[in-house]
């Protein structure tokens, strides 16, 4: 941890390495695990590439959306503030579940047949949205947390408006949304599982798949389990590495 | 003492401006003018407007009436007015309010590279420059949290110096400082009022006031009542109340 502390940047280089060479490579030492892991190597490899798909694309998503509504719930636009205030009421009152079910079996209704979203893009559009409300109120803690006198000195620089949000309220807000964000990004590695509902075959469904066929539960779900403990334990890596690196300004 | 040629131009006239904080009357109709080079220093009980007038000079404060005009520019709610003020009148903080997230270099050069589109090259020699003016060049690369208060203060004063205002605003500059740190700010003021820029201090400091100002205004309640000398106020106050806070103020510490 120390060294990690001490060297950010080579840390999230190496967490980043060591998560793709976890996912090419997961199939080799699997398959030489007994039965019933073994023979579903490939399967078990496949699931944990579509978990890291959905949570990368959706937790990039997710932030852009976040940093979004989160500027837009300090607006001094009325309308834009209620609007973003309820994109959070409902994404973060109602179940994620349910929020999945609803893109997956609603798109098709009323989008052309041209437009219609392959399941996983069903699984990104639901995840996003839920996680990017979540983000909102964190970027807004984090926009709320600058202090007053920061942005009064960038105005009393000469600096416009959209130069001061730029250069001084988004790099200090963000340093302190990041535990919050990186909290939201490790729950969205295990929230992707509810993917499996809408058939996408992620880690959740490939260990449903195999058990239902080999009838062994125990292993096939403690491999799953430790497939996404690894996976969660090279974001945390890789996220508070990125925060030790942001926290350069506030380092005795 | 700066020396104030008697035919050096208003830069600064502020006719009868009001502002209000709620209920608070906290400016009640105060005129004045200052002129180019002009040191002075503002004074006055908390609460007494002080602040509030200082910080409507480049509309930190808006105030609800009244006039002021900078440089010949007039200060409303013209943004292309504000931006042109702004880059004209620079400000010093009480709590310095250094940009945390940057290094000491980067506070100074971000302004001029932002409003002025000066190149980084340029900013940062001009940055070393006025680091060096301040005592501070070696600090260049540590952020704010690694240098004392009165270091601090020293780079704010350089910072707003990089983007040449003809104003400088300090409010309160020494009043969050560890009495030891009071000095080494003081005397980079000090230097300054030498160099022929207008300054407008508000400050506790009598000593500085007595010594470096060419002029001293009191602030009550709102309201300026004493404009003079800093000979005529601190010996001969006009009025009853500046006699009883200079009075505090000498037994008060």
């Amino acid at each position: 941890m120390n060294w990690s502390k001490q060297n950010p940047g080579w840390t999230m280089f190496a967490a980043m390495l060591g998560l793709l060479a976890f996912l090419w490579g997961l199939a080799i030492p699997l398959s030489a695990a007994p039965d019933p892991i073994g023979p579903a190597a490939q399967q078990f490899a496949e699931g944990a590439r579509i978990t890291v798909w959905l949570t990368v694309v959706s937790g990039i998503i997710g932030i852009v959306l976040g940093v979004l509504a989160g500027i837009g719930r300090m607006s001094s636009i009325a309308p834009l503030r209620w609007l973003c205030a309820f994109y959070v009421w409902i994404f973060r009152g109602t179940p994620l579940l349910l929020q999945i079910l609803f893109v997956w079996l609603a798109a098709p209704q009323f989008l052309p047949d041209a437009l219609q979203p392959s399941d996983f893009a069903c699984a990104i559009i639901a995840l996003s949205l839920n996680i990017g409300a979540y983000n909102t109120e964190c970027v807004r803690a984090g926009i709320l947390a600058v202090p007053h006198g920061q942005i009064e000195a960038a105005r009393a620089l000469g600096l416009s408006p959209v130069q001061t949000f730029i250069d001084i309220m988004l790099p200090q807000s963000m340093r302190v949304a990041l535990p919050a964000l990186a909290n939201n990004l490790a729950s969205l590695v295990k929230d992707s599982s509810l993917a499996y509902a809408i058939s996408v075959v992620e880690l959740t469904m490939v260990g449903y798949r195999v058990q239902a066929e080999s009838y062994q539960p125990i292993p096939v779900f403690l491999t799953v389990a430790l497939i996404y403990l690894i996976l969660t334990t090279a974001f945390t890596t890789l996220t508070s590495a990125l925060e030790t690196q942001l926290d350069v300004g506030r380092k005795r | 003492m700066s020396q104030v040629k008697p035919t050096a131009r208003t830069i600064i006239a502020a006719r009868d401006v009001d502002k209000h904080f709620g209920a608070f009357h906290a400016l009640k109709q105060v005129s004045a003018t200052f002129r180019e080079g002009e040191v002075t220093a503002i004074i006055g009980p908390s609460g007494s407007g002080k602040s509030t007038f200082l910080r409507t000079l480049n509309r930190l404060e808006a105030h609800d009436t009244g006039s002021i005009v900078i440089d010949g520019i007039e200060l409303n709610d013209d943004l292309k007015n504000l931006d042109a003020i702004r880059r004209e009148v620079g400000m010093v903080f009480q709590s310095f309010n250094l940009f945390s997230h940057l290094s000491i270099l980067k506070n100074i050069t971000l302004a001029p590279m932002r409003v002025r589109k000066m190149s980084a090259a340029d900013a940062e020699a001009k940055a070393l420059a006025l680091l060096d003016r301040v005592g501070l060049k070696a600090h260049a690369h540590k952020y704010p949290v690694q240098l004392s208060g009165g270091q601090q203060q020293r780079v704010a004063i350089a910072r707003a110096l990089a983007m040449d205002p003809k104003v400088l605003l300090f409010d309160e500059p020494t009043s969050a400082l560890d009495p030891e740190m009071v000095n080494e700010v003081l005397a980079v003021m000090r230097e300054l009022a030498h160099t022929g820029i207008t300054m407008l201090v508000v400050t506790h400091e009598m000593g500085f006031a007595r010594e470096v100002a060419d002029r001293v205004i009191f602030f009550d309640h709102g309201t300026i009542l004493e404009d003079s000398t800093p000979q005529d106020f601190f010996n001969n106050p006009a009025h009853e109340r500046a006699k009883s806070f200079l009075t505090q103020v000498r037994h008060g510490f």
